[in-house]
């Protein structure tokens, strides 16, 4: 049996026993050819491992429920695939949410009122902030930034339907299965006016238009 | 308005179905306004392929990043898939595609020595920000790269396949691998087995790989 045979049925029975399966410790011993033949033969065995059987210990312990409360986020929000993308979009252009948010407000020629784009921003990427509401101008600017375009970046907020039958309680609810983002504790996020008396002419300024006002801005 | 058909299931009982089935509920439960249901669904789905995905990423992008590239890819393959409303075929298929798709956009973003916006020959890259999913019309143009193994695996016959996953992939030993294929023997069997790695190397060789100096 070649090294490589040996290191694949290793790696196939600690993937299988539920043990560590990070392959990367076992293709570092070998070299050259050999190695890249394991990573090929590994690859391919877990493009055909089955689905693993649900273990509550393991997956509270694992990154997993982060990735599942980004899928409630797309699925259950009002933002389609915002969640899963605008993170995505933003790594890719390699810039910091403050970075982004700085560029954003200056686009939008909001600079000194950061901390509300900085807000609403959040609630985008969190899935928390209906894209119907979102203006096409501050789809362009993100789009300029991230390097989409503001037509991909309104399909993907429309892509998933909202539940139908989710009321304020469920959203609220869902809302609170959102994992705390320590940045943004403390942080209050823009309200949508319900009536003259609760807003002051002073409370619902043209950033509040641009990211709840409607789609066509 | 919500859907008054759904049926919450146990999760014994969610554990038992496919993968397409899971999805299923999933939708089910979120158009019922069940957001307690299409997250324990979610959470079986999820851990039944996060460790596969990451460890398919630790392959092939730096580890501090693998979880990240594991965990778009997953989010984006189920919601995709759920939208798609089953068109799309098995869902273990589409995951490993939508994995493959943003492991390449990772290195994609990388290999770019500015910002996406500073490329207007291209209008920035909308292949890797939407991941031309073939549901969506008029993006279905997407070539995915085949992997050598895959590529190797394809010139054999379907019995010569099967002796390639069941001695290989599924790890069985040569006589019980033969045992289940008519006709097989064990000599057979380790024949085929190392012709497929034969094949294997060579093609990595043509493509130029495992040069790196020991």
């Amino acid at each position: 049996m070649t090294d490589v045979d040996s290191l694949l049925s290793e790696f196939i029975e600690r993937q299988r026993s539920g043990g560590d399966a990070d392959p990367t410790e076992l293709v570092e011993r070998v070299e050259g050819m050999d190695r890249r033949e394991l990573e090929e033969l590994i690859d391919a065995y877990l493009r055909r491992a089955p689905r693993r059987e649900f273990d509550a210990a393991a997956y509270r312990e694992s990154g997993a429920p982060q990735v599942v409360d980004a899928l409630s986020r797309s699925l259950t929000g009002s933002a389609g695939l915002w969640p899963a993308l605008l993170p995505r979009l933003r790594e890719r252009a390699r810039l910091r949410r403050a970075e982004l948010v700085e560029r954003l407000a200056r686009a939008l020629g909001a600079a000194d009122r950061r901390a509300k784009v900085e807000a609403y921003y959040h609630k985008m990427e969190q899935g928390l902030l209906p894209a119907d509401g979102v203006s096409d101008r501050v789809l362009g600017a993100l789009g300029e930034i991230v390097g989409a375009s503001a037509e991909t970046l309104r399909r993907a907020g429309a892509a998933i339907a909202p539940p139908a039958g989710a009321g304020p309680a469920e959203q609220a609810a869902f809302a609170r299965t959102a994992l705390p983002d320590p940045a943004y504790e403390g942080m209050e996020s823009p309200t949508a006016p319900t009536g003259p008396a609760d807003h002051p002419a002073d409370a619902w300024d043209e950033v509040d238009e641009l990211f709840r006002g409607g789609g066509r801005r | 308005m919500a859907n008054p058909n759904f049926r919450e299931r146990p999760d014994r009982e969610l554990e038992r179905l496919s993968d397409e089935e899971l999805i299923e509920y999933i939708v089910g439960a979120r158009d019922a306004g069940r957001l307690d249901a299409c997250n324990r669904a979610g959470a079986i789905l999820v851990h039944g392929y996060w460790d596969i995905a990451v460890a398919r990423c630790r392959l092939k992008v730096p580890p501090a990043d693998a979880e990240d590239v594991a965990g778009q890819a997953v989010v984006s393959a189920i919601t995709t898939f759920a939208f798609a409303g089953g068109s799309i075929g098995e869902f273990r298929g589409w995951l490993h595609t939508i994995v493959d798709r943003r492991i390449a956009d990772y290195h994609r973003a990388r290999e770019r020595k500015s910002p996406p916006e500073a490329l207007p020959e291209t209008g920035g890259d909308e292949d890797a920000v939407w991941g031309v999913e073939p549901w969506e019309e008029g993006e279905a143009g997407a070539i995915d790269v085949q992997s050598v193994v895959d590529q190797a695996f394809a010139e054999l016959s379907e019995t010569h396949q099967r002796v390639v996953e069941l001695y290989g992939f599924e790890d069985l030993s040569a006589v019980d691998a033969a045992a289940q294929i008519p006709d097989m023997t064990e000599a057979n069997v380790h024949q085929i087995y190392t012709r497929f790695r034969a094949r294997l190397r060579e093609l990595l060789a043509e493509a130029g790989e495992g040069d790196t100096p020991p």
